[in-house]
């Protein structure tokens, strides 16, 4: 891998149980800043519990257990008594499906500066301008900040929530299957914005379109699932157009061809 | 995988202090229901306590002679057989008119009626589930009284006047659950007693009752749990005398008419012991809710 | 199974008879509607009626505390029960585990809203109004009605916070939101129409509860109540009272009247009910 990158995280040796049942087994892998990384393989791989791993929203499900270390920069998130509200901040997601507060665009996108106790009138505006302008929304919405966020389209609403994301300033942005629900223009325009977006931030995309991890990423990481009841293991990571074009692993390869899953 | 090593792995969800102490808060209000339940046990039964203590279980649940005396309370006699028999006969026969026709109303929503008539008929039972009951006492007392009274030559007053009232109390609960039931119950089993070209009457009978078995019970006994506790609308049709019958058409009293026709006036024994009357009533709505609880039970297995 | 000539005839006089029985119902209630009204009607519409002081003991009394009773009645219980229920349904949609300790609240909840209202009426006659020296009052009968309608306004309000999507809840925890910040400042605004909507319910039972304050409130009084502690005379038990002491030789005015006007105020606050919850599933 290049070494002139640094890493922003680092996943080390990682299991994730939901009651007795193991999820995913043993990742282990470097995600560097201001790149995208791509987890890429067929459904039920372990892909989406692996990105929810990396803010900890899977402490949201009960019965949910971590081995392992999950490294951001140099802290080990899964210790005891770390601050996990703290790390949703430092580290925002945005969902497979759009998913608006039913709220006007202003208060979606105001919302986590709200949360950190912004209360100035002025400096809220400014922050949802920049927002929404980094996340490519300000020139549609800004006649009608007021209106419900659940009145726009699909994919704006997708955007609002990428806006919603950026405006509590996160180092890291999570997105998990972020185009599955919408059409393939709208998909278009958040791939260009990911581009946009990476000079300031690290991003890690699941998605099970392989041409949008070949499009969009510069890493890209494969899951599988071997035998229906294992766990989902990591099969190779690298640089995306390595994987793409020569992947080391026969069965990155039968994927990636369209032979499975 | 190893016990030591899942030990070793982090339970996740942990909340901070702040959010345990609102979960705290949170938790306080929904356990307020089982404190309340205790409560009323304990206060009802504390109350009851000296007349099963001064009158024993015989003169106080198996005697039918309630003659209270009010300026000297431990003077009366304070059996309460006839009361029992008064809620008992009532609820009954309230059931053996109300569980037909709310089970038929209910299949007539689910199965006969269009889409919009079944609208209405279910919007009028939601409406007749909330006419206050001295609304329905008053409507029997002034029509439903004075019919029967022309009808058999009675005063009208009486346990018949009593379970009909009973059932238009009582229909609301059985239809709406009824209904549910039966709507709950999966497509297919209709389906494939019609695609055996089985009429609906056969259906109904043969497939659906029977597959609702359980669901169909438990709306009857909830109905009754609604006969045994109405009060004000028994009272004001039954004729609130004192006597043991089983005519429907002689005045007696139930259980909940009695405490309310004599409270006012009740001290010392007198008043405890219409309290253990109100045990009597509390002891049977819980016989009805543990039945319901082993009905739903069975009906999970 | 097949349906010959005989299954197709018992099944068309099967139907006939389900319509019978479904029609007979709505008959019904038509029929209670139509002949209260028509009693009452013209009397509870006379403001020298509903804006009147009640007799004790002579013909042409009012019912206007009577009336400012019940409202005050109403208003009382929701303040004392909502905050209550809203606890709680918040303890049991977004903390509690299913096991031992929900399933007993469920089972307190289930065994409360089956027992009958005169028991409530007795308990709380004796806890409110003796033990705690408040005598016969608004504030003792709010408390009654509020324990007897927690199962109902709880089962609404627990629903209308379950119906918030999961989404909600996960995009602003993701935002760094704690859970609590996320009940309040995303659960509860998203599902307050819905707890509106689950607290009109419980308003029509408390407007026509009867046996739960006739020991707890109160049956009889001539000036409007102010105070909570003030002793009160809501509609329901006053109807109940006046034909049952028949004081007043024109009781029969006065009970018609009182029902009349009692089923107006129910029928009002069922079909705001049926408003609400129709432009609530709109949206």
């Amino acid at each position: 891998m290049n070494d002139l990158t640094e890493n922003k995280m680092e996943i080390k040796n990682l299991s994730m149980f939901y009651g007795d049942f193991k999820a995913i087994e043993d990742i282990s892998l470097d995600i560097p800043s201001q790149r995208i990384t791509a987890l890429i393989g067929p459904s039920g791989c372990g892909k989406s519990t692996l990105v929810r791993c990396l803010n900890r929203m899977n402490d949201l499900i009960q019965g949910c257990r971590v081995e392992g270390e999950v490294i951001l920069d140099a802290e080990n998130m899964y210790t005891p008594g770390y601050d996990v509200i703290g790390l949703r901040r430092r580290v925002g997601m945005v969902f497979q499906r759009p998913n608006p507060f039913p709220k006007s665009i202003y208060e979606n996108v105001a919302y986590g500066p709200r949360l950190l106790g912004i209360k100035d009138k002025q400096r809220l505006d400014g922050i949802v301008e920049d927002s929404l302008k980094k996340a490519a929304l300000w020139d549609e919405v800004k006649a009608n900040l007021q209106e419900s966020g659940q009145n726009l389209s699909g994919g704006q609403q997708q955007r609002l929530c990428i806006a919603r994301v950026i405006a509590v300033e996160p180092e890291v942005i999570l997105f998990d299957e972020p185009c599955s629900a919408i059409d393939p223009v709208a998909t278009q325009l958040i791939e260009d914005l990911m581009a946009d977006l990476k000079k300031n931030f690290t991003m890690v995309i699941v998605t099970h379109n392989m041409q949008q991890a070949a499009r969009v990423s510069d890493f890209t990481a494969f899951l599988l699932v071997q035998v229906q009841g294992d766990p989902g293991r990591l099969v190779e990571y690298g640089d995306t157009n390595t994987i793409f074009t020569n992947p080391s692993d026969e069965r990155t390869e039968r994927y990636i061809t369209g032979r499975f899953g | 995988m190893s016990a030591q090593a899942r030990q070793a792995g982090i339970r996740l969800g942990a909340l901070n202090a702040r959010e345990r102490n609102v979960k705290y808060l949170m938790f306080a209000c929904a356990s307020l229901s089982v404190l309340a339940i205790m409560l009323i046990f304990l206060f009802i039964l504390r109350e009851s306590l000296p007349a099963i203590r001064q009158l024993g279980v015989r003169n106080l649940f198996l005697s039918a002679d309630w003659s209270p005396n009010v300026s000297n309370p431990e003077a009366g006699s304070y059996g309460m057989l006839a009361f029992i028999n008064g809620t008992i006969m009532t609820t009954l026969s309230a059931m053996l008119i109300g569980a037909p026709l709310g089970i038929g109303a209910a299949v007539f929503i689910d199965q006969f009626a269009p889409p919009s008539i079944a609208q209405v008929v279910r919007r009028g039972i939601e409406l007749l589930a909330g006419i206050p009951s001295v609304i329905i006492g008053w409507f029997g007392l002034t029509l439903l009284v004075p019919f029967i009274a022309r009808l058999t030559g009675s005063s009208g007053y009486g346990m018949l006047a009593a379970s009909l009232v009973l059932v238009v109390m009582a229909l609301p609960t059985i239809t709406t659950l009824s209904a549910e039931t039966l709507r709950s119950l999966p497509p297919e089993l209709q389906e494939a007693s019609v695609a055996m070209g089985a009429t609906r009457w056969q259906t109904v009978y043969r497939v659906l009752i029977p597959a609702a078995r359980e669901g169909l019970l438990i709306a009857v006994i909830l109905g009754m749990g609604r006969a045994i506790g109405e009060t004000m609308a028994v009272q004001m049709v039954i004729g609130n005398a004192r006597q043991l019958t089983f005519s429907p058409l002689q005045r007696t009293s139930t259980l909940t008419s009695r405490i309310i026709t004599d409270m006012g006036e009740a001290t010392g024994v007198f008043r405890s012991a219409l309290f253990a009357q109100a045990l009597v009533l509390l002891i049977l709505a819980m016989v009805l809710i543990v039945s319901i609880r082993l009905i739903s039970r069975e009906r999970k297995h | 199974m097949s349906a010959g000539k005989d299954g197709r005839r018992s099944d068309r006089i099967a139907a006939g008879v389900f319509w019978v029985l479904g029609m007979a119902t709505v008959a019904l209630l038509l029929f209670i509607i139509v002949e209260i009204l028509a009693r009452g009607l013209l009397t509870a519409l006379n403001p020298k009626f509903f804006l009147g002081k009640p007799e004790a003991m002579k013909a042409g009394g009012g019912i206007l505390p009577m009336i400012v009773s019940t409202l005050y009645l109403v208003v009382l219980t929701i303040a004392i029960s909502l905050p209550i229920s809203i606890g709680a349904a918040i303890y049991m949609s977004e903390f509690a585990r299913r096991g031992r300790v929900s399933g007993s609240i469920r089972f307190c909840l289930d065994s409360l809203s089956t027992l009958p209202s005169i028991v409530f009426g007795l308990f709380g006659m004796t806890l409110f109004v003796i033990y705690f020296r408040w005598g016969m009052c608004l504030l003792a009968g709010a408390c009654t009605l509020a324990i007897l309608n927690l199962p109902i306004l709880l089962r609404g309000t627990e629903e209308a916070i379950r119906l918030v999507p999961n989404t909600y809840r996960e995009a602003s925890m993701s935002l760094g939101a704690s859970k609590w910040t996320t009940i309040r400042k995303v659960v509860l605004p998203t599902a307050m129409p819905g707890i509106m909507t689950a607290t009109i319910l419980p308003i029509g039972r408390i407007m026509g509860e009867s046996a739960a304050i006739i020991y707890t409130t109160g049956l009889f009084v001539r000036n409007i109540p102010l105070n909570p502690l003030d002793t009160a005379a809501p509609l329901a038990g006053y109807i109940w009272y006046a034909q049952s002491e028949a004081l007043v030789n024109d009781y029969r005015r006065i009970v018609d009247g009182g029902a009349a006007l009692l089923l107006i105020m129910v029928l009002a606050v069922y079909f705001l009910a049926r408003y609400l919850g129709k432009r609530y599933q709109q949206k």
